[in-house]
């Protein structure tokens, strides 16, 4: 079992798809990808001499037999580097170590029927999940939003889809009717969302108010930590005191001074990384604590929360 | 470890079963104090241990054979021992994947696994299998795919769908269970399958287990122990044939509890399936009665003072009551006291003789 080395790999093509939105898919290198089911993401480490990253995509297609596997990523400047790394420097034979795997968007098997709305690149799990629905024989449609000048790109990736499963918009989902559409699901519907932050509000608040039961609605956040503030941590269990830099997070930095710190999602959804805070005022930007706890202060996820003080002690 | 290669033991009367001074050494002891409460004992499902029974993916022992020989003979007495709900397809081909990649790489003398694309090729030594077929299609097979491997393993496996942030019995093949049964849990979510455990809910123990169990990630296997006691080494103590061995409860005698009485330790190992994203849940069962136990200075000595000491509820839910006093009286001459070390590991590298052999 590969413990902490990961599944080394080359890129062996990079499809650009928008001015956004590359394509890369992995070969592994001596030896197979570890299977994947539809909806998880992989952790990626990627990088060159001045800079190392571990960023998590979706993963929307992978072969069975493990040799490859393909994500897409979108080019964010504002964020720490990793996807801007990818776009501008990573091409045909740039190693990449597949680090972890981890599902947490995946279907309900056992759902009648699964309504899949996305918008820009929060299409890349539901590229995963309908071919999986449409191998399965199960009922399902997807609507896809995106900007005008996008639309051929995401049907090119949609082709080898049946046509009347898919539905590609390039208007806000508002004017297209798409709240009528909800309205009329059967009450076994399950309903999957993925996108920017104002298509998930929509989505969230147009569900709820049809009465969609909060079982049935299952949403991904996807979410690039982006930098901020430097700070410095404190570990109250070692009295180590590390940096945090501006360009990087918190478990970044934690990693870099060799502290086995806990994580699997990397981007604020699943709470694998939370830690006690002793000291200090987080700033919480995940999607996992609630509104109270994230009041109280006591608990941080290191992935993409940072700090409202100079300092942050850490039960670690 | 040596496997037998023939199945000349028996798990049913007349019972058949003896453990080599290796199969005592290796072990589980569930005991790393003289006192026992529940608790959320989970830890990396790493390859090293404390004993050699912890230090394998799955476990294969002296009694490999005559084990899949029991399971093979309860399952064409009651086929409803093995289910799985047909959303659990691809469970079963992620079941199969682990198997045999495990079992080929930790044991080649006994397994072998060629994989060509989702060509496979299957050879079990030890049960005389030779399979070819193609991953992922059941039609190549003889048996459904999760069948076919959980046949040729010791011990139980559990299938789980996780949804709605709760984890489900959907599946799975259970022969060699403590009083549990699989056609009953069934569809059920984790805090109704442990529903009959005492205390230990409002201990929390089970929220926090789930929560736990939720974010498991593939490649990172976690591991507890769990015990009751078993009169006679008899395997299959299900409720389905309650009839048949509940009685055996009330046959202990201060003559015959050192061959009767059996520790059961259930090594639980936990591991994330990538293709599904379920849960398999093994279930290794292991029998040692007390006059093997005796033969380690540390585990009868602690085995004495845990049974003492038990909560009465512990005693009543795990079936204890009808002799765990007889047990408690034997082992007492044999505990002067000492302080024990910290663990499960043993206290000498071989066993001693402190009873006389039984007839």
């Amino acid at each position: 079992m590969v413990e902490r080395s990961g599944y080394p790999a080359v890129i062996a093509s990079v499809d650009v798809l928008t001015p956004t939105l590359r394509k890369f898919v992995l070969v592994a290198q001596g030896g197979r990808f570890p299977a994947v089911s539809a909806g998880s993401h992989v952790v990626l480490g990627f990088g060159d001499e001045a800079r190392r990253y571990k960023n998590a995509y979706s993963v929307v297609s992978a072969t069975p037999d493990g040799r490859e596997l393909s994500v897409i990523v979108r080019r964010a400047p504002q964020s720490r580097g990793g996807s801007v790394f990818l776009h501008d420097k990573a091409q045909d034979g740039t190693p990449i170590t597949v680090l972890s795997s981890a599902n947490l968007f995946p279907v309900v098997k056992k759902a009648r029927r699964h309504l899949l709305l996305s918008a820009g690149v929060g299409i890349t799990p539901f590229l995963a999940h309908a071919r999986a629905l449409e191998t399965a024989g199960a009922d399902y449609t997807l609507h896809h939003f995106c900007r005008p000048e996008e639309k051929p790109a995401f049907e090119a990736l949609l082709a080898s889809l049946p046509p009347a499963r898919i539905f590609i918009h390039d208007r806000p989902p508002e004017d297209v009717g798409m709240k009528q559409r909800m309205a009329e699901e059967n009450i076994a519907t399950h309903l999957y969302f993925c996108g920017p932050e104002g298509f998930m509000n929509w989505v969230e608040q147009t569900a709820a108010q049809i009465g969609f039961a909060a079982a049935k609605v299952h949403s991904e956040h996807f979410f690039v930590p982006e930098g901020g503030q430097p700070f410095t941590v404190v570990l109250a269990g070692s009295g180590q005191t590390i940096e945090v830099a501006g360009d990087e997070t918190l478990l970044e930095a934690l990693e870099n001074a060799g502290v086995d710190a806990p994580c699997m999602c990397r981007g604020g959804a699943c709470g694998a990384c939370a830690l006690e805070v002793l000291d200090g005022v987080p700033e919480h930007r995940d999607h996992v604590l609630t509104e109270q706890e994230k009041t109280e202060g006591r608990t941080i996820l290191t992935c993409v929360s940072r700090a409202r003080t100079d300092t942050l002690t850490l039960n670690l | 470890m040596t496997v037998q290669t023939s199945a000349r033991e028996s798990y049913r009367p007349p019972y058949q079963v003896t453990n080599s001074a290796e199969t005592i050494m290796r072990f589980p002891f569930p005991f790393p104090e003289d006192i026992y409460m529940y608790s959320m004992n989970v830890e990396p499902h790493i390859r090293s241990g404390p004993v050699a029974a912890m230090r394998n993916t799955f476990d294969i022992d002296e009694h490999y054979v005559a084990e899949c020989a029991e399971k093979a003979r309860i399952l064409q007495e009651d086929p409803k021992r093995c289910i799985v709900l047909p959303h659990m397809r691809e469970a079963e081909w992620d079941f199969v994947e682990l198997a045999m990649t495990t079992l080929s790489d930790q044991y080649p003398q006994h397994f072998s696994l060629r994989r060509e694309g989702l060509d496979w090729h299957w050879v079990n030594r030890l049960l005389g299998y030779e399979q070819s077929f193609v991953f992922g299609d059941a039609g190549t097979l003889p048996l459904p795919p999760f069948e076919y491997m959980a046949r040729q393993m010791q011990g139980d496996f559990t299938l789980h769908d996780q949804r709605e942030d709760d984890l489900w019995m959907d599946g799975g093949m259970v022969t060699a269970q403590a009083d549990w049964s699989l056609k009953f849990d069934l569809g059920m979510s984790f805090r109704q399958w442990h529903a009959p455990v005492p205390k230990a809910a409002e201990m929390g123990v089970f929220d926090r287990g789930l929560r736990f169990l939720l974010m498991l990630q593939h490649e990172k296997p976690v591991r507890r122990l769990n015990w009751t006691m078993t009169i006679n080494p008899r395997l299959d103590t299900s409720p389905e044939n309650f009839m048949v061995w509940g009685a055996d409860r009330a046959s202990v005698t201060p003559e015959n509890v050192a061959d009767k009485v059996h520790l059961r330790v259930e090594l639980q190992t936990l591991y994330r399936l990538p293709r599904s994203n379920a849960i398999l849940f093994s279930i290794r069962c292991y029998l040692m009665p007390v006059r093997d136990i005796m033969r380690v200075g540390k585990w009868r000595k602690r085995l004495h003072r845990v049974l003492r000491d038990l909560d009465p509820a512990l005693s009543s839910y795990k079936g204890l009551d009808l002799y765990r006093q007889t047990v408690v009286d034997f082992l007492a001459p044999y505990d002067d006291g000492a302080p024990l070390s910290n663990g499960i590991q043993p206290d000498a590298e071989q066993p001693e003789n402190v009873l006389a052999p039984a007839a």
